[in-house]
C-alpha cells in the first residue's frame, strides 16, 4: 500500500518571468523572456551583463507596509510566500501553527537591509515569523538544487506526521559577489542564455517560489482544490567534483530512479521533463546523458525544457521555481518551452541526442507525470516526481524502524577521534576556542587533499574517524546507496573571507577556488567525494541546531528505506579564535560569554537491522527527536516534550555560556528532576553545528560508556542545584537513556533522546 | 610470456621479446596501425603487462610503502599511475594501480612483470598476500580519437565518458570485467581487465568496431605526448628527476621506499634532464652524443622515426639548463631542434564524446 499522498494546494513565485504564477505561466507560454541586461552601474565591470531581474515595483506592490522593513531576500520570499497561502485559501487561518512548517532552500549566504551577512536561517525565520508559522521549520543549502529539495523535505515532514502544512520553496537575489564568481569561472553567457543550443554559458537570475503542501485528506477536508501531488524525490552525490558535473551523468540518472522509485513510477509514465538547463555547455551535455541513461530508446520522446531561457539561473530557488512551473505545467497540459534555441547551432554534446527540447514554442500535450531536476555545485543532485492529482485513497503510515549511532567522529580542540576525546573527558580537560588539529595523518588523496579549505579537511577528518569507529567495511555497490547529510551553521569562513577578498580588490580576478567552496554544501560534496558515497545527500543549515535536523533526515531517510547507512557530519569553523576567558563555564552565573570555536563532528546512522546483520556495536539507540521554532520560551518547553517518556538520566543540553542558559537549565530540571544536565561547550567553545552533533555524539557516548564532559569550573548555576549538573566525568551508574539539546537561539531547538541497546 | 590471445592473432603477427613477455608488435604496417591509433579507434593486446594483486590486512600499508605515490585512499572505482622503485631511488616499474574492495591490483608496463613481482616479493610482509594473477587475467586496451564509440557499441554507452582514471566493475557478455578510463597516447583511452577464457571473444568483438594495433604503434603514440616508457627512459644510473617522471612520485608522502634517493635529487637540482627533440635524418641509437655549440651536453636516450611528425623523434638527457625547447643542437654532428611536448595534438582534444 501507498503512503499518505501529499499534495500541492498553493502556488506562489515572483522572478524575471512573472511576478505571480499566472503571469509566470502567461509568459512561459507565450514565449515572452525577462533577461535583461543589467543597469547597475557596478556590474559595467563584467562583459557579461543579462540577468534575470526582478522590479522593485513587483516586491513593493504586493507586500504590506509591516513587511517591507525586511532585506530584499526576505521581501522576494514574503511574497510569494504569501500568495501560495493565498492560493491555498489559509490567509484567513489553517493548521494549527505549531504544525505548520516552512523549508526554505538558499544557495548564497545573503545580506540584512543594512548589508551584513546574516544567519543562513535568518530569512526563513523571517517569513516563519511574519506568516505566524512554529511547525517543522529547515534552511536546506544545496547550491543550486535546494529549492527541490526543500519540497522533497517538507513532504518527508508531512509523512513522518509532524507537520499538517508545510510552505516549501527557495529564494536567492542576485548579488554582485556572485556575479563575479560565476564570471571568473567563465560561466556566464554574454546574452540571454540558449540552453541546449548554444549552450555558452548561464545568465543568473533572482527570485523566489513556494508551493503550499499538504496531506491530501487534509486538503480534501478543508475544501482545498490540489493542483498536484508531490509522488517522489530522490537525492545523489555525484562524489565527483566541487564544481563540475559527473560527465557520465551516474549522478543525476540516480537521483532521477531514486525518485521514480519513491513514487512507484517507471520512465515509462513520464511525459515532461522540467531539465537543470542552464546553459552551460558542462550541465547540457551531462543532462542530455542522463536523459538518454535513464529513458533509453524513449529519451527522444520525451519533451525535456529549459525555463531558466525565461529567467536566468536563481540558484537556491531555481528548483522550486521550476516545480511551480511544472505544476502549471500538469495543470494545463502544457510544455513550457526553451526560447532562444537555435536548431543550427546545437553543440556537438548533443547532436545526434535526437532529444526534444521543445524549440521556442510551448506545446500541449497530455502530462500526468514530470520530472522536475536540479544539479548543483558540490555534486548534490535532485529530481521530484509530480504528478496530476488523484482523489482519496486508502494508504499506510511511514513504517518506523529502529535506527542506531554506530560511528562517532569528533575533531576537536581536545583531541581528533571517539579515543582522544574519550581520554580528554576522562581526565576533564578543557579547550574551549582551540582549533583542531589535523597533523600526523591525512585522511584523504594527498592530491586532493592539498586544494581543500579547512572546514572540509575537519569534516573529511572528521567522516572517515566515525566511518572507521563504526567498523564499516561496504563493497564499492554499498557505497552508492550510503547517505550523507551535512550540517553546517556557516560554512568555511576562510573560503567566504578569501573570496571577499578578492572581489574587493578586483572583481574581474575572483578568487575562483574560493567561490567554488563558498556555497554551503560544498564540504558536504568534499565528504562524498571523498569517502566515494553516492547516496542521497543534503545540507542543512540551521545554526546550532542543524546537528539535531540532519540527524532527523537521516531517520528519514532509513524509515523510507533510502538508505541503510547515513553519515552525519557537522562543521563549522570561526574566523577570529580566542582563548577561553576565565569565566566562561555554560549554565555558569557570571559567564563572561560564549567562546567561538572551530569543530568538525561526524556520526553514522544505521539502520538497526543493517547494525545487527554486520555484527557492528551500536552506541545508543535514537529513540526520539523533537524540534521546536519561533521565538522566546515557547520553543524549549516544546523540545523537552520527550522527557514525557520518562526522565532521563543525563542531558547534555545546548548551553554556551549565554545568560539564555538558565532559562534552559529551568526548563530541563523542572521538567526532568532528577536528571544531571551538562555541555559540550566546556570541552569546545560555541562550534556552532558541530557542537550540536558533539552533543549528540557525547550523549551516544555516555550512554554505552558511561562517561559525560563535566562542567569543572562551575560553582554557581544560573538555575538549579549544583548537584544538579554533571562535575565530574564519571557518571555513578548506567545511563539508559540520554537526551540531547540543540538550539539556534531564536529560531529552532531541537532534542534528541538516545537510549541504551 | 606469450600472449594469451597468440592463437587468436593472423599467423603473419610479428612479434618481438619485450622483458619476460612475446608481444605483438605489428599486426599490418606501423603506419597503418599509427593512423588508426591516431584518427579512428585500435584495440591493444596487453598480455604483456602482468597483473599482481595485493591482498590481506596490511595490502594498502604495503602498497602505500611500496608505491611512490599516494594511494592510501584508493577507492575501489578509481585507478592511478604510479613508479615503483627500489631502495637507492632506481625505477623498478611504472605500474597502474586499481583501488579494489579487498586490496590494490597493480598492472605492471610491458614485459616487466617478473622484475616487479620479484620486487614486491622481496619487501612482503606477514600481513600481505601478494598473487601474479596473470594465470587467469589479461588486458585489452582500446585507445584512439573514436574509442568512446567503441565503447558503447561494445559494452555500455554510460562508460565511454567515465571521468579519467575511474574504474567500473561490470560485464561483457555475461563475463565479470574491470572497465577503466586509462589513456597512454593522449587520445581517449580504457582499458578492459577480462578472465583469459573470455579473452579471445572480447578481442574479436573489439575487432568488429576497431582495428588491431601493435607495441610499436601504441609506444610511438606514447613517446609524442611524452608518455613515460620505462623500458627505453629508465636507463641505469638516472634519477626520476632527471627521466622526468617527477609526476609520477610524490614527496609529501612520509615515506615509500626509494624515497630519500628522490628528496636528494630534488634537493641538490643537478644532474641531466630529459628534452624531446626532432630534425636529423635517420634515427640515432640510445647513447649517441649531443653537443651544444660543439661542447658535448649529454646524449639520446631513445628515438624513433615519428609518423605523425613525418620526422625523426626522439629524446634526449642534457644538462639542466640546456633541457629546454626551441634550441638548436646536434645529435651525431646533425642537426636537430628540441621540441615542447606533447609532440603532436592528439584529435581526441577536440573530439567531444556525444
Amino acid at each position: 500500500m501507498a503512503l499518505r499522498p501529499v499534495v500541492v494546494t498553493g502556488l506562489g513565485i515572483i522572478c524575471a518571468a512573472g511576478r505571480d504564477p499566472a503571469e509566470f505561466w502567461r509568459r512561459l507560454t507565450t514565449g515572452q523572456g525577462g533577461l535583461t541586461p543589467i543597469e547597475d552601474e557596478a556590474f559595467a565591470v563584467f562583459t557579461a551583463r543579462h540577468a534575470g531581474q526582478v522590479p522593485d515595483e513587483w516586491i513593493d506592490e504586493q507586500l504590506p507596509g509591516s513587511d517591507t522593513g525586511h532585506d530584499r531576500t526576505a521581501r522576494l520570499a514574503l511574497v510569494a510566500a504569501r500568495q501560495a497561502i493565498e492560493q491555498a485559501g489559509l490567509t484567513d487561518g489553517g493548521p494549527d501553527p505549531e504544525r505548520f512548517g516552512i523549508i526554505l532552500g538558499k544557495c548564497q549566504a545573503t545580506p540584512d537591509a543594512a548589508g551584513r551577512y546574516q544567519p543562513m536561517h535568518r530569512t526563513g525565520d523571517v517569513v516563519a515569523g511574519r506568516l505566524g508559522l512554529r511547525g517543522p521549520r529547515i534552511l536546506v543549502s544545496t547550491a543550486c538544487a535546494a529549492g527541490g529539495n526543500a519540497v522533497g523535505l517538507a513532504k518527508d515532514k508531512i509523512l513522518t506526521g509532524e507537520a499538517d502544512a508545510v510552505l516549501a520553496g527557495g529564494v536567492d537575489p542576485l548579488l554582485f559577489g556572485t556575479y563575479a564568481g560565476f564570471a571568473g569561472l567563465q560561466a556566464l553567457s554574454t546574452g540571454p542564455c540558449r540552453p541546449y543550443s548554444h549552450s555558452d554559458g548561464l545568465n543568473l537570475g533572482e527570485g523566489a517560489a513556494f508551493l503550499l503542501l499538504e496531506p491530501l485528506d487534509l486538503a480534501l477536508a478543508r475544501g482545498a482544490t490540489p493542483l498536484a501531488e508531490v509522488a517522489g524525490y530522490g537525492l545523489s552525490a555525484d562524489a565527483y567534483h566541487a564544481t563540475a558535473p559527473d560527465p557520465t551523468g551516474r549522478g543525476g540518472a540516480g537521483a532521477m530512479r531514486r525518485a521514480l522509485a519513491d513514487a512507484g513510477l517507471t520512465p515509462g509514465d513520464v511525459h515532461y521533463v522540467s531539465g537543470h538547463g542552464t546553459g552551460t555547455p558542462a550541465n547540457d551535455a551531462m543532462e542530455a546523458k542522463v536523459m538518454r541513461v535513464v529513458f533509453g530508446d524513449r529519451a527522444g520522446q520525451v519533451p525535456t525544457s529549459s525555463i531558466k531561457s525565461f529567467l536566468g539561473h536563481t540558484l537556491g530557488a531555481a528548483g522550486a521555481v521550476e516545480a511551480v512551473a511544472s505544476v502549471l505545467a500538469l495543470r494545463h497540459g502544457t510544455a513550457p518551452p526553451t526560447i532562444g534555441f537555435d536548431d543550427d547551432a546545437v553543440t556537438d554534446a548533443v547532436t545526434n541526442t535526437g532529444l526534444d527540447f521543445v524549440p521556442n514554442r510551448a506545446r500541449t500535450l497530455p502530462i500526468d507525470t514530470v520530472v522536475s531536476n536540479n544539479y548543483a555545485f558540490g555534486g548534490n543532485n535532485v529530481s521530484l516526481v509530480l504528478t496530476r492529482p488523484r482523489g482519496p485513497r486508502e494508504h499506510e503510515e511511514l513504517p518506523r524502524r529502529d535506527a542506531v549511532i554506530t560511528g562517532l567522529g569528533p575533531v576537536t580542540g581536545v583531541g581528533a577521534g571517539i579515543a582522544e576525546v574519550t581520554e580528554a573527558v576522562a581526565e576533564g580537560r578543557q579547550e574551549p576556542g582551540r582549533p583542531p588539529s589535523l597533523e600526523g595523518r591525512t585522511y584523504a588523496p594527498r592530491s586532493l587533499w592539498r586544494h581543500m579549505n579547512h572546514l572540509s579537511r575537519m569534516a573529511i577528518a572528521a567522516s572517515r574517524l566515525a566511518w572507521e569507529d563504526a567498523g564499516l567495511k561496504l563493497p564499492r555497490k554499498a557505497l552508492d546507496d550510503v547517505g550523507l547529510v551535512f550540517a553546517t551553521g556557516a560554512g568555511s569562513a576562510e573560503s567566504t573571507s578569501g573570496f571577499d577578498e578578492s572581489i574587493a580588490l578586483n572583481p574581474n580576478k575572483p578568487a575562483v577556488l574560493s567561490f567554488s567552496n563558498v556555497v554551503l554544501n560544498a564540504t558536504g560534496g568534499a565528504v562524498c567525494q571523498t569517502l566515494g558515497l553516492r547516496g542521497p545527500t543534503t545540507t542543512i543549515c540551521n545554526g546550532g541546531a542543524s546537528a539535531s535536523i540532519a540527524l532527523d533526515c537521516a531517520l528519514e531517510m532509513i524509515r523510507a528505506g533510502k538508505a541503510e547507512v547515513v553519515m552525519v557530519v557537522a562543521a563549522d569553523e570561526t574566523a577570529a579564535p580566542q582563548s577561553a576567558a576565565e569565566a566562561f563555564v555554560p549554565y555558569g552565573a557570571g559567564s563572561a560569554g560564549p567562546v567561538p570555536g572551530s569543530a568538525a563532528v561526524a556520526f553514522v546512522v544505521e539502520s538497526a537491522e543493517h547494525c545487527a546483520e554486520r555484527g557492528g556495536r551500536p552506541y545508543a539507540r535514537v529513540a526520539g527527536t523533537a524540534h521546536a521554532s519561533g521565538e522566546g520560551a515557547g520553543p524549549v518547553r516544546r523540545s523537552l516534550a520527550l522527557i514525557g517518556a520518562g526522565t532521563p538520566g543525563l542531558v547534555i543540553g545546548a548551553g554556551t555560556g549565554l545568560p539564555e542558559d538558565g532559562d534552559e537549565a529551568a526548563a530541563v530540571l523542572g521538567a526532568a528532576p532528577g536528571t544531571l544536565l551538562t555541555s559540550s561547550a566546556a570541552l569546545t567553545g560555541d562550534c556552532q553545528a558541530a557542537t550540536g552533533a558533539m552533543n549528540i555524539a557525547l550523549g551516544a557516548l555516555a550512554v554505552r560508556e558511561r562517561i559525560a564532559p563535566a562542567l569543572t569550573g562551575l560553582t554557581t548555576p544560573l538555575a538549579g542545584e549544583l548537584a544538579s549538573y554533571v562535575t565530574k566525568p564519571d557518571l555513578s551508574g548506567p545511563v539508559g537513556r540520554a537526551l540531547v539539546l540543540t538550539a539556534a537561539s531564536g529560531s529552532v531547538r531541537g532534542a534528541v533522546l538516545l537510549e541504551a541497546v | 610470456m606469450a600472449s594469451v590471445l597468440a592463437s587468436t592473432h593472423p599467423e603473419d603477427t610479428a612479434y618481438g621479446h619485450v622483458g619476460d613477455a612475446t608481444v605483438p608488435l605489428r599486426f599490418s604496417s606501423l603506419s597503418d596501425e599509427y593512423g588508426v591509433l591516431r584518427e579512428r579507434a585500435a584495440v591493444l593486446d596487453l598480455s604483456g603487462h602482468r597483473l599482481i594483486e595485493i591482498t590481506g590486512s596490511g595490502a594498502v600499508d604495503f602498497a602505500q610503502r611500496l608505491l611512490a605515490r599516494d594511494v592510501e585512499y584508493l577507492t575501489s572505482d578509481r585507478c592511478m599511475m604510479s613508479l615503483v622503485l627500489d631502495e637507492s631511488g632506481q625505477i623498478v616499474d611504472q605500474v597502474l594501480a586499481f583501488g579494489r574492495d579487498d586490496g590494490i591490483l597493480l598492472e605492471s608496463s610491458c614485459g616487466a612483470g617478473t622484475r616487479l613481482l620479484e620486487h614486491l616479493l622481496a619487501r612482503k610482509e606477514e600481513d600481505v598476500e601478494i598473487t601474479d594473477r596473470s594465470g587467469d587475467l589479461t588486458i585489452l586496451g582500446l585507445e584512439g580519437p573514436y574509442a568512446w564509440g567503441v565503447v558503447g557499441r561494445l559494452i555500455d554507452g554510460e562508460l565511454a565518458s567515465l571521468p579519467f582514471e575511474s574504474v567500473v566493475d561490470t560485464t561483457w557478455d555475461g563475463v565479470d570485467i574491470v572497465f577503466a578510463r586509462t589513456g597512454l597516447t593522449g587520445e581517449y583511452g580504457y582499458q578492459m581487465i577480462v578472465p583469459i577464457e573470455s579473452a579471445a571473444g572480447l578481442w574479436s568483438q573489439s575487432l568488429k568496431h576497431a582495428q588491431p594495433a601493435g607495441l610499436e604503434a601504441l609506444e610511438l603514440a606514447m613517446l609524442e605526448v611524452r608518455q613515460p616508457i620505462p623500458r627505453h627512459e629508465a636507463t641505469p644510473g638516472a634519477s626520476v628527476i632527471e627521466i622526468g617522471a617527477n609526476w609520477l612520485v610524490d614527496i609529501t608522502k612520509d615515506e615509500f621506499v626509494g624515497r630519500d634517493a628522490v628528496v636528494e635529487a630534488f634537493e641538490s637540482g643537478g644532474g641531466r634532464r630529459t628534452v624531446g627533440f626532432t630534425g636529423c635524418t635517420g634515427v640515432p641509437v640510445p647513447g649517441t652524443r649531443v653537443q651544444a655549440g660543439g661542447q658535448d651536453i649529454g646524449e639520446v636516450v631513445y628515438a624513433v622515426h615519428s609518423v605523425g611528425l613525418g620526422a625523426t623523434l626522439g629524446l634526449a638527457r642534457v644538462d639542466g639548463e640546456l633541457a629546454a625547447a626551441g634550441l638548436d643542437l646536434a645529435v651525431g654532428g646533425l642537426p636537430v631542434t628540441t621540441l615542447t611536448s606533447p609532440y603532436i595534438v592528439p584529435k581526441s582534444w577536440s573530439i567531444p564524446i556525444i
